[in-house]
């Protein structure tokens, strides 16, 4: 892990609130694994204070490196009007990993808006090892605009399965309803492997649950620092009162963290 | 550039600079070693540790504010016999003084916990946390009452093989009786201020931003409030060895602290946002004196001209 001298070298607007800051000067973060992520902060005095924890979306040995964003609030408002040539400073890599493909099972990573990136990660890792034949992508969003790297995820030529609560793009419903339709007809014991809102994960984990499923969750949480000192990030777990989603996380065995 | 010599003598405690990392911001110090020259820094202050380990608080536990945050993590921390065994070993070999925060729910508590830190090799001073506002029981309700708050510490003093200090809340009206009853007791030292009770709320929710409703104040944001105190203690009792903690961010926010009466440094909540800060606090602070022509940091200690 490392603390970079990163600069911006260019912004990519997706959909309205979605955003791509693609960054130089990140040799450090290479060999990031799908589901780590970097804390994040400009260089704009002392408000808002906190850097912000955010997934990679990609980290290449050249020192190129990519985030997704979604502007939600002080932080992320101020990350999506950067613009190239400015720095920010980068913590990382942080946290855990999804597990690497397995040639002798197939893999199901469910994306809902913002969780893009790690599911993309490891997408892409299947990929570049010759087996994007063994996994298949569920992206689901409120509406065709919360799809927001649907087109890097289609790019990688693995099985893509876009769902919108509107109908505007894809299949109209939740993401998990479309992944239980494919759970219906696919059989076997695929790996789950998912990112997205709270909810989303909750109903993804329950899935698993009933089907005697592994399942693996990457989660978000609010925390000052990424390193296991704030210990802002608890979150209840099963077999001890707490996990830090930095440290300990952020991919959890669904069981461990939804009960 | 002229040279500056460093060194500061905290009441019995020598430390090769004033810049130390302040309690629950810098974990036991292992977290920061890849990206911070812990060896740097004249000391580092551990988490709270109690005699049994906390989980700590239910969630959520913290919450950005205007150049600041609220926390109220309730002093999770792995308990003192983890702490010897796991924590310690890296500790002792970092080439900071380790100064370990301490607590407990009871007087007796208090008492067995800072005995038997004390004990542990490698621990230079202790700082006993009277002042965390986010628990019930122990803390807090010993910090507010100058009685109560001397006797423990009398205790604590007696019962412990090296320097104590006292962590003091801000959360009171007279921190200056607080600080005189915990010098007459015996302290080693004063660390001030803790954080600030503070609350958060989302409006649209309509529900407290915090689990536990309120929760302490730390960052920038508390940094004129903690020039004030120290300036009243050290004016109160030029002679007392005060670390000052509050919203830290500079090596000229050092100074300041310094002018105002403090003899070390904790450099707190700028841990979160940049993790080497404390290095960068004492890299700014030798630059500052160096180029005021001040050849001993120790000479900014009360200097305010007021």
């Amino acid at each position: 892990m490392n603390f970079i001298d990163a600069g911006v070298v260019a912004r990519e607007d997706l959909a309205p609130g979605y955003f791509i800051l693609r960054l130089g000067g990140c040799e450090a973060l290479a060999g990031a694994l799908p589901g780590q992520f970097v804390m994040v902060r400009g260089d704009w005095g002392r408000d808002p204070l906190l850097p912000r924890a955010i997934s990679l979306l990609e980290a290449r040995p050249d020192g190129m490196a990519a985030i997704l964003v979604k502007t939600v609030g002080r932080g992320t408002a101020l990350l999506s009007r950067a613009t190239a040539g400015a720095r920010l400073r980068v913590l990382g890599p942080l946290g855990t990993a999804f597990p690497a493909p397995d040639a002798a099972r197939q893999d199901l990573l469910i994306a809902g808006g913002s969780g893009v990136p790690p599911v993309y990660l490891q997408a892409a890792r299947a990929a570049a090892a010759g087996r994007a034949d063994r996994v298949e992508v569920f992206l689901g969003g409120r509406t065709a605009q919360d799809l927001p790297y649907a087109t890097g995820l289609e790019r990688l030529g693995v099985s893509l399965h876009l769902t919108t609560d509107d109908g505007s793009r894809g299949q109209r419903g939740l993401v998990t309803a479309a992944l239980e339709r494919r759970l219906d007809e696919v059989g076997g014991r695929p790996r789950l492997m998912a990112c997205g809102p709270d909810p989303m994960l909750h109903a993804v984990a329950r899935i698993a649950r009933l089907r005697e499923l592994p399942c693996l969750v990457s989660l978000e949480a609010a925390m000052a620092c990424g390193l296991g000192a704030c210990l802002g990030c608890a979150v209840p777990a099963r077999s001890r009162p707490f996990v830090y989603v930095c440290q300990d996380g952020p991919v959890f065995d669904a069981a461990e963290v939804y009960q | 550039m002229t040279a500056v010599d460093m060194a500061v003598t905290m009441g019995a405690l020598a430390l090769k600079n004033p810049v130390m990392t302040a309690s629950g911001t810098f974990g036991y110090a292992a977290e920061f070693a890849d990206v911070c020259d812990v060896g740097a820094l004249g000391g580092v202050v551990t988490k709270g540790i109690s005699l049994q380990p906390r989980a700590g608080n239910p969630v959520p536990r913290i919450c950005e504010t205007a150049a600041g945050m609220l926390n109220s993590i309730g002093l999770a921390n792995v308990g003192l016999e983890a702490f010897a065994a796991d924590k310690m070993p890296y500790l002792r070999s970092c080439g900071a003084a380790v100064v370990v925060n301490f607590f407990g729910e009871t007087e007796s508590e208090y008492v067995e916990c800072a005995a038997r830190l004390s004990e542990i090799p490698g621990v230079a001073a202790l700082e006993m946390n009277i002042s965390c506002p986010n628990v019930h029981k122990g803390g807090i309700e010993f910090g507010r009452d100058p009685q109560a708050a001397g006797r423990l510490v009398r205790e604590c003093v007696a019962a412990a093989r090296v320097p104590v200090w006292v962590k003091l809340t801000p959360n009171v009206t007279d921190v200056v009786a607080l600080a005189g009853a915990c010098l007459e007791s015996g302290a080693g030292g004063l660390s001030l201020i803790n954080t600030l009770r503070g609350m958060a709320i989302d409006a649209r929710t309509r529900r407290p931003r915090l689990a536990t409703k309120f929760g302490g104040l730390s960052g920038p944001a508390i940094k004129p409030v903690a020039l004030r105190m120290v300036f009243e203690v050290h004016r109160a009792f030029p002679d007392a060895p005060i670390s000052a903690i509050g919203g830290l961010q500079s090596g000229e926010d050092a100074a300041e602290f310094m002018l105002a009466g403090a003899t070390t440094l904790q450099v707190g909540t700028q841990n979160f946002v940049e993790p080497d800060a404390a290095v960068r606090v004492l890299r700014e602070l030798r630059d500052f004196c160096a180029a005021g022509g001040v050849t001993r940091v120790l000479d900014l200690r009360g200097a305010l001209q007021a």
